[in-house]
């Protein structure tokens, strides 16, 4: 069945049935996990960086921000019997308009967050498809691991 | 014909935004019209009055007792609920096709018009700007200009990338540059020629900010912040992708920081329902 990650969300599969997709990722990130022996998978779809400029909102939609939305994927996927040393992890997203500099650079800020909390978690990226200006959208196969992308205007192509 | 006698021919066989929209912004707007003032210009046009009498029944709304009439509904769903209703009606028809020159499948860009429509909704109010309404109209109905321009961008698709990926031109200077027009300007035509008010038209014409002059104007400016906030937040975001120009001054011009963006992006995040919602029951 498709399973669609909407802006915010989250979802972790270990039914072999299941194919995972979010659309149309600007300078949102979508993170996908995959574990191949015990064969879960998840994507999450954040918005923005850092919960702290909206406790509230991060406590009401926690899959909106980087550091709420990063460790509740991989938890969940934990408490599915997948574990971190076999994790495949693909990262895509985090699009930027031209000329988008600094701070009001939201898709280079949700990569910069992710980065930071793998890097003290020991979580490695495998594959990225991150920056530029294009719109991405990404799905997963939960029995195969397979993962495509998509860009508007063109093909969906596996990675 | 030249390229520009196309185009206005094409203009003129567009089925135009029905004319409640105009007369309607005209009411609503102006602080001294009174709900019965918004009621009457409604109600002349049976089309619309039938598909908003039929949403306000819907289930979505869940209303105990049905609304009979424009006025009925005005007074139970409040003046906002129903003028927003109206405009979104209007809009639907012209916006909800495909656009395959943009990449843009059936729904895509309607998706993407209602989503910079609330955006700007939700900056005008932050700013507590007096014309909310008409702000809100034309960032639902600023990208018209692709409806007609999509058929010459899919003929020239190879010249435009080859500008934007390799020689730094935004989408915009690209299609300005290949086909003598850009999508803004061609929305600004075809704004006038449905007798959109002359703040619309602006409004349209400058929602990428060509000019960095109408940084100044704030409706301009709240429209174009929106479509910027869209392009980030990517539903209904075709070929052209993120490749237009963001301009930082605007922000100083608005007092607003890179935290208020992200404060907008949250909102917008907590309002995604409230969206989907209206791309259904519209």
């Amino acid at each position: 069945m498709r399973q669609i990650v909407g802006v915010a969300d989250m979802k972790v599969s270990n039914d072999q049935k299941d194919s995972i997709i979010t659309y149309s990722l600007g300078s949102c990130i979508g993170v996908v996990i995959y574990d191949p022996i015990v064969k879960v998978g998840g994507i999450l779809h954040y918005m923005l960086p850092e919960s702290s400029i909206d406790k509230g909102k991060a406590a009401a939609r926690p899959y909106m921000f980087a550091d709420s939305g990063i460790p509740r994927l991989f938890k969940t996927a934990y408490q599915m019997g997948a574990k971190k040393q076999r994790m495949i992890v693909y990262v895509a997203g985090g699009a930027e308009i031209l000329d988008q500099k600094g701070f009001f650079n939201i898709g280079k800020r949700n990569y910069m967050a992710l980065k930071k909390i793998f890097f003290k978690n020991n979580v490695m990226i495998n594959k990225q498809d991150v920056g530029g200006n294009t719109n991405r959208t990404i799905r997963i196969d939960i029995a195969t691991g397979d993962i495509y992308i998509k860009t508007s205007g063109s093909k969906e192509v596996k990675i | 014909m030249t390229t520009l006698q196309k185009l206005l021919k094409e203009i003129k066989s567009l089925k135009p935004i029905p004319a409640v929209a105009n007369q309607l912004l005209a009411v609503v707007d102006n602080p001294d019209s009174s709900m019965e003032d918004i009621s009457n210009v409604i109600q002349y046009d049976p089309a619309i009055t039938a598909s908003v009498l039929k949403t306000c029944n819907s289930a979505f709304f869940g209303l105990k007792n049905p609304a009979e009439s424009i006025k009925d509904a005005v007074n139970i769903l409040g003046t906002d609920q129903i003028v927003e209703l109206v405009l979104l009606k209007s809009g639907a028809a012209a916006l909800s096709g495909r656009q395959k020159g943009y990449g843009l499948e059936g729904g895509d860009m309607w998706k993407y018009s209602v989503s910079s429509a609330v955006i700007a909704k939700q900056i005008a109010a932050k700013l507590s700007l007096k014309n909310k309404n008409t702000i809100f109209t034309s960032a639902l109905v600023k990208d018209i200009g692709k409806i007609i321009l999509e058929k010459y961008v899919t003929e020239s698709t190879p010249k435009i990338q080859d500008l934007v990926k390799n020689k730094n031109f935004s989408f915009r200077e690209a299609e300005k540059k290949i086909l003598g027009i850009d999508h803004a300007e061609l929305g600004a035509m075809i704004a006038k020629m449905w007798k959109f008010s002359p703040r619309m038209v602006k409004i349209i014409k400058n929602h990428h900010l060509p000019d960095e002059t109408m940084i100044k104007d704030k409706e301009v400016a709240v429209v174009y912040l929106a479509d910027c906030i869209c392009m980030m937040m990517g539903s209904g975001v075709g070929l052209d992708g993120l490749s237009y120009r963001f301009k930082s001054q605007i922000m100083e011009e608005m007092g607003m920081s890179a935290d208020d963006v992200a404060m907008i992006i949250a909102e917008f995040g907590m309002n995604i329902q409230e969206v989907e919602d209206l791309l259904h029951v519209v």
